[in-house]
């Protein structure tokens, strides 16, 4: 539905986006990942006909952006970053000129503004104007909006941003109802939101695509080798054991608690975690913890993105809006602790 | 056509939604309310001539100073306003053109520009009741206002679009019709027969009179809409080459 050709956008001589080539299908859910400043934004206005190519080429269901812009706008809804709203309507009253603006015929309008509100839980605030609505209705509002004329293409530039816990979760679900039947690009800087709603990621880094792929792929991409920890009770000669089994690269020994801690990395595709439990049962060893550390998202994200020069600024620009990211971004730096648990955290701060 | 129609409806509804327009309302009101007092005073006066009187609707000094200083008020906020807020991106990412963009907000300021003579035509009813009016001139006279709404409001239009502050867009729309105006002012002040011609068909003043009087020139109607057509045009052109620059 989304079919981008080495898009090029230049402002004066600085290359916004560069050769940016990627697809998005029918029923697929693709996330824009990258840190602020990268080309997101410009690359999502370039496909919404906002901004004009400087080179390549885009389609947005099956129409070319430039030669039949029109055609390709009336086939997607676009919620843009500012998430931009008409101060003085009233929520209602916005949705309806938006469908009209969309094209949707007369007798339709009504129904289609009811679905809109209904989706996005805007039921209580329908009759209210946009200017004493919080920030989450606001930003819940522009994003009825984008979708109100039930496009089969939605670009949803940072659609989270500003709401609250238990409303990012609604919104997450309702994107991915929507996205089942249609072709769903968005953009984010909150990685954990990847995790729980992209069917695939693209990183862009610099207004270049640096990675793409499923968060799995990704994760697998750069983990390089399977580490796999475990922990026994009191100090147990583990170290020597475990060294000796089949699959073991290297072993590391950290002892602290009464325990006997040992960070285990092993070689490609091999998984020495049963004949670990069979050798503690054997020795009658106690186990305490044995688990395959993953990769976050976030460290792959910060180590795509880390730049040799101007490497503290880039990788810390993302982080330095929310606390939430902040806290993702320390854990992902602190690296020696459970890297496992570090989405699911994050999730629940942001 | 359903879609010029909804930014026509949301442009005419967004100035009744903000204070400014019935601050404008208001002075209108109470400027036209003066100057149809003056219109009652005069026919009270003896010797005054029967339904001479009107055509001072259209052709008080009172009437320049406002449309002067409200047309750039009315237009300014058009594209400066979206600009601002961000949701020009909307506007430009529906499937509209900027023609459409252009024309639909224009007409939605000139349909503010008209609600704001529509009381006047009460006057012309109450002194109708009271004494014999010709409607020919009041008819023309409307159709100026028509006119002359049109061609100032398509050069707020075309400011509009030149700048994201609103404040801006009116010193610039104002900048714009002071030249527009005065240039036809001249018009007395030179001696060669050329040049007062050619300053003759750049006298607003005088067309204002004209038509006040019932009369309807061709010249004068190829003027004003070739002139709103061309500042609309530049608004479409100025929109179109901003998207360069957002």
């Amino acid at each position: 539905m989304i079919e981008v050709q080495s898009l090029t956008k230049r402002f004066a001589d600085e290359a916004a986006v560069s050769e940016v080539t990627f697809s998005v299908r029918q029923g697929e859910i693709v996330g824009f990942l990258g840190p602020n400043g990268a080309g997101k934004t410009t690359t999502m206005r370039v496909l919404t006909g906002f901004l004009p190519p400087t080179g390549g080429a885009a389609r947005i269901a099956g129409h070319d952006i430039v030669k039949e812009s029109r055609q390709a706008r009336a086939n997607l809804g676009y919620l843009p970053e500012s998430a931009a709203l008409y101060p003085e309507m009233r929520v209602r009253e916005y949705l309806a000129y938006r469908a009209r603006l969309e094209g949707v015929a007369g007798s339709q309008v009504g129904p289609r503004v009811d679905e809109a509100v209904a989706r996005c839980l805007l039921e209580e605030v329908a009759e209210r104007k946009v200017e004493n609505l919080s920030r989450g209705y606001r930003q819940r509002t522009a994003l009825a909006g984008a979708l109100v004329h039930q496009p089969p293409v939605l670009i949803l530039d940072e659609p989270t941003v500003g709401l609250d816990p238990a409303q990012i979760i609604k919104i997450r679900e309702m994107i991915r109802s929507l996205g089942r039947e249609r072709a769903v690009l968005l953009s984010t800087h909150i990685l954990p939101e990847v995790d729980a709603v992209c069917d695939r990621v693209l990183i862009i880094d610099r207004g270049r695509i640096i990675a793409e792929g499923t968060p799995q792929e990704l994760r697998g991409r750069m983990a390089g080798s399977p580490v796999v920890r475990a922990a026994f009770k009191g100090e147990v000669p583990a170290r020597e054991a475990v060294a000796g089994l089949p699959g073991v690269v290297a072993v590391e020994q950290g002892n602290g608690d009464g325990e006997t801690r040992l960070r285990i990395e092993c070689a490609e595709g091999s998984d020495p975690a049963e004949e670990i439990f069979h050798l503690a049962v054997a020795r009658g060893w106690i186990l305490r913890e044995l688990s395959r550390e993953a990769l976050s998202l976030e460290d792959v994200f910060v180590r795509l993105t880390r730049h040799e020069s101007a490497s503290a600024e880039a990788t810390a620009d993302p982080s330095a809006d929310s606390s939430a990211e902040a806290s993702a971004k320390a854990e992902a730096e602190a690296k020696a602790e459970a890297k496992a648990e570090a989405p699911v955290k994050a999730e629940g701060d942001s | 056509m359903r879609k010029f129609l909804a930014i026509v409806g949301r442009e005419w509804r967004a100035y009744f939604l903000s204070p400014l327009a019935y601050v404008i309302l208001a002075a209108f009101l109470v400027m036209n309310g003066l100057i149809f007092y003056a219109i009652v005073s005069f026919l009270n006066a003896p010797n005054a001539p029967k339904g001479q009187a009107l055509p001072y609707l259209f052709t008080n000094t009172y009437f320049w100073i406002f449309n002067l200083f409200v047309v750039p008020i009315i237009s300014m906020r058009l594209f400066a306003e979206e600009r601002k807020s961000g949701t020009i991106e909307i506007l430009l990412t529906s499937p509209v053109t900027e023609t459409e963009a252009v024309l639909g907000k224009f007409a939605g300021a000139l349909g503010f520009f008209l609600t704001l003579w529509a009381p006047t035509l009460l006057y012309v009813w109450i002194l109708r009741s009271q004494t014999p009016i010709d409607l020919g001139p009041v008819a023309s006279g409307y159709l100026a206002i028509l006119l002359l709404g049109a061609y100032f409001l398509s050069v707020g239009t075309f400011a509009s679009t030149l700048t994201k502050n609103q404040i801006v867009a009116a010193i610039l729309a104002f900048g714009m019709l002071i030249p527009i105006f005065s240039a036809g002012l001249a018009q007395s002040m030179v001696v060669s027969p050329g040049a007062r011609d050619v300053l003759g068909y750049f006298n607003l003043w005088d067309h204002m009179d004209e038509f006040a009087r019932g009369i309807v020139d061709t010249r004068r109607l190829v003027y004003y809409l070739s002139a709103t057509a061309l500042f609309l045009f530049l608004s479409v052109v100025s929109l179109t080459a901003k998207k360069e620059r957002p």
